[in-house]
C-alpha cells in the first residue's frame, strides 16, 4: 500500500517466520542458497510488500556478529551490489558511464557496511578501481576467490 | 507512454492559456470608443488581475516540463514515473487556472460590450458585479495557485460547482443588461453587440446551456461513443482526450475526480457535482477508473488517509548545498522530494524501533543515503549528475521498500 506494511507489526518475527515457511532455519542459510542476488529481490521473494531489503541486511549481519563471520558477510553484500548495477560482470572499459555503474555499488557498499569495516571496505573498493579485475567478472558469491584476496577473514 | 501523455497534456494547456492571453492582450489594446468607454480607468485592475494569473500558470506548465525532461533522462523506470507524477499537481492546477482565466476573459468581454453599448447601465454597477465574481473565483485560484497537492485536488473538485455559479452570474449580467436596453428602447445593434460575447465567449463550450439553479441529476446525457464523450450530438471531449486523460490517471499523475471534473464542466454539468462519482459508467471506464485506480490515487497523491501523515524530505536538508551544486534547483529542489509517511515507519527508517537486529549497521537514511553518495561520488572521481544522484537513490528507497510518490515540503 503506501510502502508502510513492511514497518509496521513485529518485523523480525515476521522475518524468521518467512524464513522458516520457505524450510531455512536461518537467514544466511536461505541467503546462501540464492547467491548473487540483488538484495531487493531477497526481500521480495519473503514478503512482497511487507519486507524490506534493509531488514534482511540487518538479520544477516546480526547473524554474522554473532558467527563472528562478518566478514564474509560484508563480500556477500557487494556481491549482491554488483550484481544489482553491473548485471553482465565487470566492464570491458571504464568509461564514464561503467565506471558510475561501478562507483555506485562501491558507495553503496561502503553505506551498508558496519562500522568496523566501513575503513577495509573503502581501501578495497580503490583496490578494485586501481587494479580492476578482468571483464565480465561476476563473483557467483562471498567466497569469490578474488573477494577473498580483497577482503580476506579477519575472524578465522 | 505516460511521458507522452504528459507532453501532450501540457501541450493541451499551453495552447488555451495563448489563447487566452492574446484575448487579454486585445481587451486591454482596444482603445475607447466615441464617449470614452473602455475597459481602462477604474477596470483595469481587473485587467491586472489576470495578467498576474498568466505568470503563475506559465510557472506550473514551466516546471511541468522540466519535471518531464527530468523524467525523460533517469534510468530507473520507478523513479521516471515518480518525476512524471510530480507533475500531476503542476498540469491539473495549469488546466482549471487557465478555464478560469477563460471565463474571467469572457465577463471583461461582457463588460466591454456594456460599457460600450448600454449608457444607460450603471458604471458602478458593472464594477460591483465583477468585483463580486472576482471575489467568487478567488480562493479556488489561491488554491491553484498554491501547486499544493492537497489544495489543487480540492480547488479541482470544487471547480464544477464553482463554474455553475460563475455561469448563473454571466447570464443574470446578461439578462439584466438587456432589460436595461430594451426598457430605454435600445437599438437592435446594441442588443446584439452583448448577445454577441455569448457567441464568442470563451467559456461557451463550458456552457452551452445555463444549468438550472436547482440540482440536476448529474451525468445525465453524458454519453461514452467510439468519437469521444457525446451529450446528446455534441462531442463534449474527443476519444484521444479521454485517452490522454486514461494514461495519466493510470499513472497516477492526475486524479480520476480532476479528470470527472474536466468532462463535467465541459459537458455543462456544471452544479454541485461530486466530480467522478456524478460520471456515467462507461464514461468513467474509458478514463480507466476503477478500485485499483482509485486506491493508488489515495495512496499515490494527495488522497484520503495518508494526506495526515507527514512528509519527510527523502535527500537531507541539511546537506540542501551539496544537492544544489548538483542541480536540485528550482522545481527540482530537494523540497519537491518529500515522501508522506506514517510516524512509526519515519522513525524505524531513521533508526528507531526494534528492527534492526545487527548492531554494528545503524541503517539510519540520512546517514546511509548521504554515505552512499559521497562516497560513489569519491569513487567516480568526479561531482554526481543529478540523474545519478536519482539512480542511487531509487536503488536505496527500493530497500527501505519508500514508495517514489514524490510531493513538495516545506522547508525548515
Amino acid at each position: 500500500m503506501s510502502g508502510g506494511d513492511a514497518w509496521r507489526g513485529n518485523i523480525k518475527a515476521r522475518l524468521y517466520e518467512r524464513v522458516r515457511a520457505r524450510g531455512f532455519d536461518s537467514l544466511t542459510a536461505f541467503a546462501d542458497a540464492r547467491p548473487a542476488v540483488p538484495l531487493y529481490v531477497l526481500a521480495d521473494e519473503l514478503g512482497d510488500d511487507d519486507i524490506a531489503a534493509v531488514q534482511v541486511l540487518s538479520g544477516l549481519l546480526a547473524e554474522a556478529e554473532q558467527s563472528k563471520w562478518v566478514t564474509r558477510f560484508v563480500r556477500d553484500v557487494l556481491v549482491r551490489l554488483l550484481s544489482q548495477s553491473l548485471p553482465s560482470g565487470w566492464p570491458a572499459v571504464l568509461d564514464d558511464a561503467n565506471r558510475f555503474k561501478v562507483a555506485k555499488a562501491l558507495g553503496s557498499w561502503f553505506a551498508y557496511t558496519p562500522e568496523t569495516h566501513k575503513e577495509r571496505v573503502d581501501r578495497a573498493g580503490d583496490v578494485l578501481l586501481s587494479s580492476p579485475p578482468p571483464p565480465g567478472w561476476f563473483p557467483r558469491g562471498p567466497d569469490d576467490a578474488l573477494l577473498r584476496m580483497l577482503l580476506p577473514d579477519e575472524e578465522a | 507512454m505516460t511521458r507522452q501523455a504528459v507532453l501532450d497534456a501540457t501541450k493541451d494547456v499551453k495552447g488555451s492559456l495563448t489563447h487566452v492571453e492574446a484575448a487579454f492582450t486585445k481587451l486591454a489594446a482596444r482603445p475607447p470608443d466615441l464617449w470614452g468607454f473602455s475597459l481602462t480607468g477604474v477596470f483595469t485592475r481587473y485587467l491586472d488581475q489576470g495578467s498576474k494569473q498568466v505568470t503563475w500558470l506559465h510557472g506550473a506548465l514551466g516546471g511541468a516540463t522540466t519535471l518531464t525532461e527530468a523524467a525523460s533522462e533517469v534510468g530507473d523506470t520507478d523513479m521516471e514515473l515518480g518525476l512524471l507524477r510530480m507533475t500531476g499537481p503542476k498540469l491539473q492546477a495549469a488546466q482549471f487556472g487557465t478555464l478560469l482565466l477563460a471565463t474571467w476573459v469572457d465577463f471583461l468581454h461582457l463588460a466591454d460590450a456594456i460599457l460600450r453599448n448600454c449608457p444607460m447601465c450603471s458604471v458602478e454597477k458593472l464594477f460591483a458585479d465583477l468585483y463580486r465574481v472576482r471575489g467568487l473565483m478567488e480562493p479556488t485560484l489561491t488554491g491553484l495557485a498554491s501547486l499544493d497537492p492537497e489544495q489543487v485536488e480540492a480547488a479541482t473538485t470544487a471547480m464544477p460547482e464553482m463554474m455553475g455559479k460563475l455561469t448563473r452570474e454571466f447570464d443574470t449580467l446578461q439578462r439584466e443588461t438587456r432589460e436595461t436596453l430594451k426598457f430605454g428602447g435600445q437599438v437592435i445593434a446594441a442588443m446584439q453587440a452583448v448577445e454577441m460575447v455569448a457567441m464568442i465567449s470563451t467559456m461557451k463550450m463550458a456552457m452551452p446551456r445555463v444549468p438550472p439553479s436547482t440540482p440536476m441529476t448529474l451525468g445525465v446525457g453524458l454519453v461514452m461513443s467510439s468519437g469521444g464523450v457525446m451529450v446528446g450530438s455534441r462531442m463534449v471531449v474527443s476519444a484521444e482526450w479521454v485517452e490522454m486523460m486514461r494514461r495519466l490517471v493510470q499513472a497516477g499523475v492526475i486524479s480520476v475526480p480532476a479528470v470527472g471534473a474536466a468532462v463535467l464542466i465541459q459537458g455543462g454539468q456544471a452544479t454541485m457535482a461530486q466530480a467522478h462519482q456524478d460520471l456515467p459508467q462507461g464514461v468513467r471506464d474509458a478514463l480507466g477508473d476503477s478500485p485499483e485506480v482509485r486506491g493508488m490515487q489515495v495512496t499515490g497523491r494527495a488522497g484520503a488517509g495518508m494526506s495526515d501523515a507527514p512528509k519527510h524530505h527523502v535527500l537531507p536538508q541539511e546537506h540542501r548545498e551539496w544537492f544544489e551544486q548538483r542541480g536540485f534547483k528550482g522545481d527540482m529542489d530537494i523540497d519537491q522530494f518529500c515522501v508522506q509517511m506514517e510516524r512509526a515507519h519515519h522513525e524505524a527508517i531513521h533508526g528507531g524501533g526494534n528492527w534492526k537486529l545487527g548492531r554494528t549497521w545503524p541503517g539510519e537514511w540520512n546517514r546511509m543515503i548521504m554515505d552512499a553518495l559521497r562516497k560513489a561520488e569519491t569513487k567516480a572521481g568526479r561531482l554526481l549528475t543529478r540523474n545519478e544522484v536519482l539512480d542511487i537513490v531509487a536503488d536505496r528507497m527500493k530497500d527501505y521498500r519508500i514508495l517514489m510518490n514524490f510531493t513538495p515540503g516545506r522547508r525548515q
